[in-house]
């Protein structure tokens, strides 16, 4: 059983750089909770917190109800694995994965057990006697993984640990872990910038930007309803398309278009009457067939989908439209679209209407 | 080798030699040769009138060398369960016992005459000192041998019941 709770976390390094602001989470047990955002926006960093890597400046930690903001790293009982696998390349995967086992005096025999059990969950048992260097990337990952198994610590923390492999093991990997937190149940904080491994992993997403938390919710929610601005862009792919808009009654007029509004927008937007907001469209909410024009400048074919780039009639804004089925536009032609799903933003605030 | 039939704790620790090295024969090897090496500088301490430059010294060095590198390498195989090298430690570990009789054994008998005085060529005390640490050498070369024979056997066993087991 393991619950954390984070109360107002901040991080403040020493030449006054704020790296994180009031970071608020309730994680439960058993819960595998993704953080996500661009490079520097303080995920790691939390984690490092959380794992006690990182001195907390200002707010509380709890394990299952036990303040561990002042604990030291070695006391949290927590397992992280890290992106570079931070395997020792002189011992094998046996003993890689005993060590910190024989560092604390337990049984070998009991350690012989764990190793295997672990091994056996991971894949790897005819993989123990070798070395590091004689694996491939992702069974390096699983071994730096059943380093932290065979611990059976309350909390594993997963710090971008498939950015270092390529595409097609990365997706591998990816089901593995789901494969393993499911198994075991445990509680898991795992780090990323890749939008697909949060959708993918993620029982709630944690999406930050500059130190600040944006939107805490499940996949769907993130992507169905995102918070603000910064998470609509974020989250998807490709990325939302944005559109400066006037409602004036009961349409949303760009000058490139207008738009009729449903019930549920009319309501929401009611605030806004003769204000400018944000239009979000989603690629894939957009069909062929519709009063918009689209210039098209690149067609790209995906088999299933045809991603159609292109501009406005303004040919200044920039669109692009995920297409269902083989479609074969050529650079110039104008196809008609229509927004199937929308979503509004304040423009000063960039927070959603709802 | 009924594997079943085993006591659970003795099958996990015959099942941890499939991952586990034989460190302990490995360092009793290490400490061989630690033991060949404090034997070897002390030797020749008593070089009293240069009663050992003669053709046997360079043999002497030879071997020592030889011993040496052969002990290292043993180490590395024994470490690895190789039955082969286990063996080699024990004729090393007893070789050395042999040398016990070769210049500690001559030097102790023999006597210089420097300046008319007759001066023994080592000291009772050194003569002891360097027996002890050929003793202790061989003794830690022989044990890592033994060990590792032992232990190699039960591994092999093990590993022939097991595949016998998978079929």
């Amino acid at each position: 059983m393991a619950n954390i709770s984070m109360q107002n976390l901040n991080k403040v390094y020493d030449n006054k750089v704020q790296a994180v602001f009031d970071f608020n989470l309730e994680v439960k047990d058993g819960e595998l909770i993704v953080l996500v955002g661009p490079s520097g926006c303080g995920k790691s960093t939390t984690l490092r917190m959380i794992a006690g890597l990182e001195d907390i400046t200002q707010g509380r930690l709890l394990l299952n109800g036990k303040d561990i903001t002042q604990s030291p790293a070695k006391d949290r009982d927590m397992a992280m694995v890290f992106q570079n696998y931070a395997l020792y390349g002189h011992m094998t995967v046996y003993e890689n994965m005993a060590f910190s086992l024989t560092l604390r005096k337990e049984d070998p025999n009991v350690i012989h057990k764990k190793v295997l059990a672990a091994a056996e969950i991971l894949g790897l048992t005819d993989q123990l006697n070798k070395k590091p260097k004689q694996l491939s990337g992702g069974q390096r990952q699983r071994v730096a993984m059943g380093r932290a198994i065979v611990r059976n610590p309350q909390v594993f923390l997963f710090d971008e640990p498939l950015s270092n492999l390529d595409a097609k093991l990365r997706g591998a990997t990816r089901r593995e872990i789901l494969l393993l937190h499911k198994r075991m149940n445990a509680t898991m904080l795992y780090v990323t910038h890749d939008q697909t491994e949060a959708l993918t992993l993620a029982d709630r997403i944690v999406c930050m930007s500059m130190g600040h938390v944006q939107q805490i919710g499940t996949p769907i929610e993130l992507y169905d309803s995102p918070a603000n601005l910064f998470v609509a862009s974020f989250i998807g792919l490709p990325p939302m398309n944005f559109f400066d808009v006037v409602i004036e009654k009961g349409e949303a007029k760009s000058g490139l278009f207008t738009l009729k509004l449903t019930e549920d927008e009319r309501r929401a937007l009611s605030a806004y009457e003769g204000k400018t907001v944000v239009l979000g469209v989603r690629p894939e909410n957009i069909q062929e067939g519709g009063e918009v024009i689209v210039n098209v400048s690149v067609n790209e074919n995906l088999g299933m989908n045809t991603l159609v780039h292109g501009t406005l009639s303004d040919e200044k804004t920039h669109i692009t439209c995920k297409l269902r089925g083989w479609c074969e536009y050529d650079k110039g032609d104008r196809v008609g679209v229509t927004f199937v799903k929308r979503h509004f933003f304040d423009k000063n605030t960039t927070n959603a209407i709802r | 080798m009924n594997i079943n039939a085993l006591p659970e704790e003795k099958r996990i620790k015959l099942d941890r030699m499939r991952y586990t090295k034989n460190s302990l024969s490995s360092s009793l090897t290490y400490l061989a040769i630690l033991f060949d090496v404090l034997y070897f500088v002390s030797i020749y301490e008593s070089d009293v009138g240069s009663w050992y430059y003669k053709i046997m010294i360079g043999a002497s060095v030879v071997y020592n060398l030889l011993f040496m590198l052969i002990t290292f390498l043993s180490s590395e195989g024994v470490k690895n369960y190789k039955m082969g090298y286990g063996f080699t430690l024990i004729v090393m570990g007893a070789l050395q016992i042999g040398r016990i009789f070769f210049l500690p054994m001559e030097a102790l008998d023999a006597t210089v005459t420097i300046k008319k005085i007759n001066c023994p060529v080592m000291e009772q005390s050194q003569f002891v000192y360097v027996c002890v640490m050929l003793c202790l050498s061989a003794l830690c070369a022989i044990l890592a041998g033994v060990i590792a024979v032992v232990r190699t056997k039960k591994l092999s066993d093990y590993n022939r019941a097991l595949a016998s087991e998978t079929k």
